[in-house]
């Protein structure tokens, strides 16, 4: 008989400090000092392939932000009203209309000081949206968000296995990276999916076998 | 029959020729008065009486030939009250209805006292722009009214409007001054319609001594805004107060905008700003860095202008890269530092790339076929290359090592880790095979 599960597993939240930094240091820098005083650079856009780290970096500071006593508001695809820490995540989801507010938006939070964050999935100078819109987005401090690398993702795992309170062995990580596919967002779900099967199973520890079940079971 | 016969019947022909825009801009507003054979018309403005005249007078002069059976004698007049709220070059008195113009500040934002004459480099792109501006700051209302100035994004043509603003506002302490980018200029309408207070809008438009509007391309399509924009430009032109517009092409070119408009923005002067040159644009980028107060070489200014080419927001942006990137590191600025810090930016386009393309290129790259690449040939001079590609597909995609084995006839997922393993360690031993991996890398990446 399996064990059914309350749904009571600890939320995990993207934050500043649980983001795994890899090459990404000096960005992590810029973000964390524009978060803290209002004299640093106004306006960020990071990029970079999917499974990055883009919205955990804009969810992160937002959330900071929000500590730090600021109205802040995150958004994916679409453009929030104005806040003091404004984040617009996946802007080539936007259509015309939403690239008008969010040129507006820029505007509006240059000239009153606030702070904007923005993503997408290529340079400036390659994105496909209005010229002016585009521009401005390359105008302030921009990022590329470099992906993790192997030992970095491995890092990433044990970090993630440890907040939600499981015991990760090597090998597992090690199959995982070498048997999955390596974005991060799908290794993070194999692993909330590994801890839930081994509850169910009223298993301690993960296990090579264990992940091999449930990767089967995708 | 009386005078009022005649001016009816003109009334209704031009109602039927003319579209209800035109007719109710131009026709409708007009006063007509006759005495004897002597038909007086008045227009609200100067500039309707000019298009009265021009386009217009032929066919109520042939229609009052008609009527009168003789040539009738035909005098345009603008009216007084017009010619009186605005005599020329006099600052506006202040405002009655303070409600209103604290919303209309509220979305007109202020001016930058940053965007100067003195800090705009000027070269070839620009000189144009840059002289009629001037010439509009030192005598607003005069020789150009209105001043369009347009071209492409990011050339600076907020800075120079604002420049404008800030010298008229300079040697006028007390003139009203908006300068408002049209975006904005559009909520206000919008609000000013919600609440029904467009008396309060149009007296706070009105009254202004200067008008800085931008990127007015953006009330195309917007045929309310675009009515309400049409009278205070008339009014404001006819008053002999300034008016700049921006766009980002020539009025003739806009589209969604109502003809009668774009032909009022032609009416003063047009001028474009075009995209710097390469002595424009270090220029800019030197100035730049003496302002942050972290002044640069002319070597990493030559090298940054030379790779940015698109936008002067562009070439800022990368400036501030540079410059972030020397503060994190605690280095100097050099072109070395420069190169490293815009390596990710002036990378071309952050395409996926596909397994098939590294082998394509890898198999070009060592001359080799590609069947042979995928093939279970174990040789050094096919093996190597495989191994390198394998690497590549790791590094540069995001496929587990099963099918980056499989995409190579079907290897295990262990030969793809061998592979990768080698090629690591031949990194390090091998300056040759080093560098052709970072090529390759390099141009799969491009």
């Amino acid at each position: 008989m399996t064990q059914l599960l309350l749904g009571i597993a600890p939320q995990w939240l993207p934050t500043l400090d649980n983001f795994v930094v890899g090459r990404n240091q000096e960005l992590h820098t810029a973000l964390r000092h524009a978060l803290s005083s209002t004299g640093g650079e106004r306006g960020f856009y990071v990029w970079g392939e999917a499974g990055s780290g883009k919205s955990h970096l804009l969810q992160a500071a937002v959330e900071r932000a929000r500590g730090n006593g600021q109205s802040a508001v995150y958004a994916c695809g679409t453009v929030p009203d104005a806040a003091q820490v404004v984040a617009v995540d996946d802007v080539e989801a936007l259509d015309d209309a939403a690239q008008i507010a969010l040129f507006a938006l820029y505007n509006r939070l240059r000239e009153s000081g606030g702070m904007l964050l923005v993503s997408g999935t290529a340079a400036p100078t390659h994105l496909h949206l209005r010229d002016d819109l585009r521009t401005r987005l390359g105008w302030g401090l921009v990022y590329q968000v470099h992906a993790l690398n192997d030992e970095e993702k491995t890092q990433a795992l044990h970090q993630h296995a440890q907040a939600r309170g499981f015991e990760l062995p090597n090998e597992v990580t090690h199959y995982l990276l070498c048997h999955g596919r390596r974005d991060l967002p799908y290794l993070l779900g194999v692993l909330d999916e590994l801890d839930a099967h081994c509850l169910r199973l009223k298993k301690r520890a993960a296990s090579v076998p264990l992940l091999k079940e449930v990767m089967r079971s995708e | 029959m009386s005078h009022q016969n005649l001016w009816d019947s003109c009334l209704q022909h031009f109602k039927e020729q003319l579209p209800s825009q035109q007719f109710n801009s131009w026709i409708k507003p007009l006063i007509f008065e006759a005495n004897g054979h002597q038909i007086i018309l008045t227009a609200p403005n100067g500039f309707t009486l000019k298009v009265i005249q021009e386009r217009f007078l032929p066919e109520i002069a042939s229609r009052a030939q008609a009527f009168f059976s003789a040539p009738a004698q035909i005098e345009l007049r603008v009216e007084k009250k017009a010619l009186q709220a605005s005599p020329k070059n006099q600052i506006a008195p202040a405002i009655e209805n303070p409600s209103l113009i604290k919303k209309s500040q509220k979305n007109s934002v202020r001016l930058n006292p940053a965007l100067l004459f003195d800090n705009f480099v000027t070269g070839k792109a620009n000189q144009l722009a840059h002289a009629a501006a001037i010439q509009v700051a030192e005598s607003p209302g005069t020789t150009y009214n209105p001043l369009f100035i347009y071209g492409g994004v990011g050339l600076g043509k907020t800075h120079l409007i604002q420049a404008i603003g800030n010298q008229f506002k300079q040697e006028n302490k007390h003139a009203k001054i908006c300068y408002v980018h049209a975006t904005n200029y559009i909520s206000d309408v919008v609000r000013a319609f919600q609440t029904k207070q467009f008396d309060e809008f149009k007296q706070y438009y009105n009254s202004l001594d200067l008008l800085l509007i931008d990127d007015i391309q953006f009330i195309a399509d917007k045929p309310g805004t675009q009515q309400e924009f049409f009278y205070t430009l008339n009014s404001l032109i006819d008053a002999n107060k300034q008016v700049v517009i921006t766009c980002d092409t020539f009025p003739k070119e806009i589209s969604g905008i109502e003809p009668r408009l774009t032909s009022r923005f032609s009416c003063g002067l047009t001028v474009a700003i075009e995209p710097p040159g390469l002595e424009m644009r270090v220029a800019i980028l030197l100035q730049k860095s003496n302002i942050s107060k972290n002044p640069i070489g002319e070597d990493v200014a030559f090298f940054i202008a030379k790779h940015v080419r698109s936008n002067i927001r562009e070439l800022e942006g990368a400036l501030n890269r540079i410059e972030a990137f020397a503060r994190f590191h605690k280095r100097p600025i050099t072109v070395e530092l420069a190169k490293e810090a815009l390596k990710d930016l002036l990378a071309a386009q952050n395409k996926q790339v596909s397994i098939e393309n590294i082998q394509k290129t890898v198999a070009d790259f060592y001359r080799i076929k590609l069947l042979d690449l995928l093939s279970k040939k174990r040789t050094r001079i096919i093996a190597r290359p495989r191994q390198m590609a394998m690497c590549l597909a790791r590094e540069l995609t995001q496929l587990s090592l099963p099918e980056i084995g499989n995409a190579f006839g079907g290897r295990d997922h262990s030969t793809v880790l061998h592979a990768c393993k080698t090629i690591e360690n031949l990194k390090n031993t091998d300056a040759s095979l080093n560098a052709d991996f970072n090529l390759l890398n390099q141009t799969l990446r491009n």
